[in-house]
């Protein structure tokens, strides 16, 4: 070490002042030392860390979620209940709606058939283009 | 308590020197004072950190070192977005009442201010800590050799930075 390092190194440093030791021992104290002995107790310790910044915010987010499920919940009880309630209907009911479809028919004149008895009239038609160029 | 009592030996032993080396680091008493604190909040609360540590020094200085980086970190967005109303450096040496040596002091705090960061703390752990390269690149997780290389950058600096006036005070 040359003549500049020493003249540098017995420069003394500022001193520490003396109300900093009582406040940082202080900040430093009331931290619990003992780890949390079992899991539930260790999960408790990791949820209020990680909950504690803004425990409000979280409650309402919580309480949100809660609403949402429950709103959930009843809109599919309902929705089964209306099912359930709503049985099929007999033979003689589909009997009578066929005969009333059927004097409905007679009454506008025509014959409602359904599609696939439909019978098709005028001559088959090409299926592609490139068929009807060929032509 | 047992681990109040050690924090208060850790103190009492090693707050000085991290007070000077936070002080030149982060030239701000209020910013050497949180980090301080953060330090011992931090071992506080986590004791089983020096559980197996064989040089306490060279582990304190490391935590310090790393918490200030991160401290000044923060500052500087911090400070982007607001005008910063606070006073010039504070120097990290005692203030005399010789006004040759207290402008000597003033420069050297200037001129250490002026070096990058890792040149300072390198500086400050070998001239005013003590610590030989081996122990500086165990604290701030580098190398010997780029211990010795920073080091040597600084006080390079240092010397031409300071060679007028310490010719004249001589």
């Amino acid at each position: 070490m040359n003549e500049f390092e020493q003249r540098l190194r017995r420069l003394p440093a500022r001193k520490l002042p003396d109300d900093w030791r009582a406040e940082i021992l202080a900040a430093a104290t009331p931290v619990p030392t003992a780890a949390p002995v079992n899991g539930l107790a260790l999960l408790r310790a990791r949820l209020v860390e990680l909950f504690w910044p803004h425990p409000k915010a979280w409650a309402g987010l919580a309480a949100a979620w809660a609403i949402i499920l429950l709103l959930n919940l009843s809109a599919t009880d309902r929705a089964t209940v209306l099912a359930k309630k709503s049985a099929a209907p007999s033979p003689d009911v589909i009997e009578q709606l066929h005969h009333q479809q059927v004097m409905f028919a007679e009454l506008i004149g025509a014959t409602v058939a359904p599609d696939a008895d439909r019978v098709k009239t005028g001559p088959p038609h090409p299926h592609t283009c490139r068929d009807t160029f060929a032509l | 308590m047992p681990g109040c009592t050690n924090i208060e030996r850790l103190y009492d032993e090693h707050a000085q020197p991290l007070f000077a080396f936070l002080l030149n680091l982060t030239r701000d008493e209020a910013d050497t004072r949180d980090v301080l604190q953060e330090v011992f909040v931090r071992l506080a609360r986590e004791p089983g950190h020096l559980a197996g540590v064989r040089d306490e020094r060279a582990f304190l200085i490391r935590l310090a070192h790393n918490a200030a980086v991160d401290h000044m970190r923060r500052r500087t967005s911090r400070d982007r977005t607001k005008v910063n109303f606070a006073a010039e450096p504070l120097s990290p040496f005692a203030p005399t009442d010789d006004p040759d040596e207290q402008l000597f002091r003033a420069e050297l705090a200037e001129a250490l201010g002026e070096l990058p960061e890792d040149q300072r703390a390198v500086v400050h752990l070998k001239l005013w800590s003590g610590l030989t390269f081996e122990e500086i690149a165990t604290a701030l997780d580098i190398s010997p050799n780029t211990a010795a290389s920073r080091y040597r950058y600084g006080l390079d600096k240092l010397r031409g930075r300071l060679r007028p006036l310490y010719e004249e005070i001589k």
